[in-house]
């Protein structure tokens, strides 16, 4: 039996928690991701750029008062990507 | 939380954790809008209905205004400073639910102006008390759906009511409707 490859991009603790978190909500700003995933300000953009590069969020910077504001959104690329991962992962637990 | 691999069964839990910790617990900034246009209702309802009562002059209808530009003004200034972090999907359908109640009762509102009489305060009474119903219903806050749902009732009992009393009978609706419920929501929004 061939098991299917899984996403390199996705299979990381924190690339796989920010997908998570943006699959469930509709947008969430960059301390609401680095809160829920406890990561450190760096080490979350580090990670939003990769996933950005790759297509799989949207990124998009703005303010809110004096102070910027970086909001992220999955897309329709990282979601059906995401969906991929879930069933390689399926996959491979026999689920 | 680091750059590492996860074994397949350490990525499914991951996922089922992330997910859980998304699900937003009420906040008490969702009280405001409640606590504002609840008591302005019932502060320009009671405004209106004594100066109607001692003049009889009907331009004090105009004053029923201030609820839309007063209301707006507050939540534009309590608003401009608090940071969204999220928004999901039930924050999105709550926001149409109240955009599409608002627009239509600012629209009605005109239309025994212009148009025709019709039972304004009673169609206002009911839509704001479907809102507040249907947004019980989407966030699965029961206080909201019971108090919608009294309002309702309470909006098709004010069609009875005749004379300026009925604006005494409107501003208790929108006391029960939304100014006791923004009460209690805002109190349990700051135990959290």
């Amino acid at each position: 039996m061939t098991f299917p490859t899984l996403d390199p991009l996705l299979h990381s603790e924190l690339r796989l928690a920010i997908m998570s978190i943006l699959l469930s909500v509709e947008e969430a700003d960059f301390n609401y991701l680095r809160d829920k995933t406890g990561a450190t300000s760096g080490n979350i953009s580090v990670q939003i750029d990769k996933l950005s590069e790759a297509g799989y969020i949207q990124v998009e910077k703005g303010f809110a008062g004096k102070r910027t504001r970086t909001v992220c959104k999955i897309t329709q690329k990282g979601a059906a990507a995401f969906e991929a991962y879930v069933e390689a992962l399926k996959g491979y637990l026999n689920l | 939380m680091e750059e590492k691999n996860l074994n397949e069964k350490e990525s499914l839990e991951l996922i089922s954790r992330m997910i859980r910790n998304t699900q937003r617990k009420f906040e008490k900034e969702h009280a405001v809008p409640y606590l504002v246009f609840g008591y302005l209702t019932v502060l320009v309802a009671i405004v209106v209905w004594y100066l109607l009562s001692t003049t009889r002059n009907q331009q004090w209808n105009l004053l029923w205004l201030l609820i839309p530009i007063v209301g707006s003004v507050i939540l534009y200034f309590a608003n401009r400073n608090s940071q969204r972090e999220v928004q999901t999907f039930v924050d999105r359908a709550v926001s149409y639910v109240w955009i599409v109640c608002g627009v239509t009762v600012f629209v009605a509102s005109f239309v025994p102006t212009f148009y025709v009489a019709m039972p304004i305060l009673f169609l206002v009474a009911l839509i704001i008390s479907m809102g507040t119903t249907l947004t019980g219903g989407i966030t699965r806050m029961r206080l909201l759906t019971v108090s919608g749902s009294i309002g309702m009732a309470a909006a098709f009992f004010l069609l009875s009511v005749k004379g300026p009393e009925s604006i005494l009978f409107f501003a208790a609706i929108f006391l029960v409707t939304m100014v006791i419920p923004g009460h209690i929501l805002y109190a349990k929004g700051r135990k959290k």
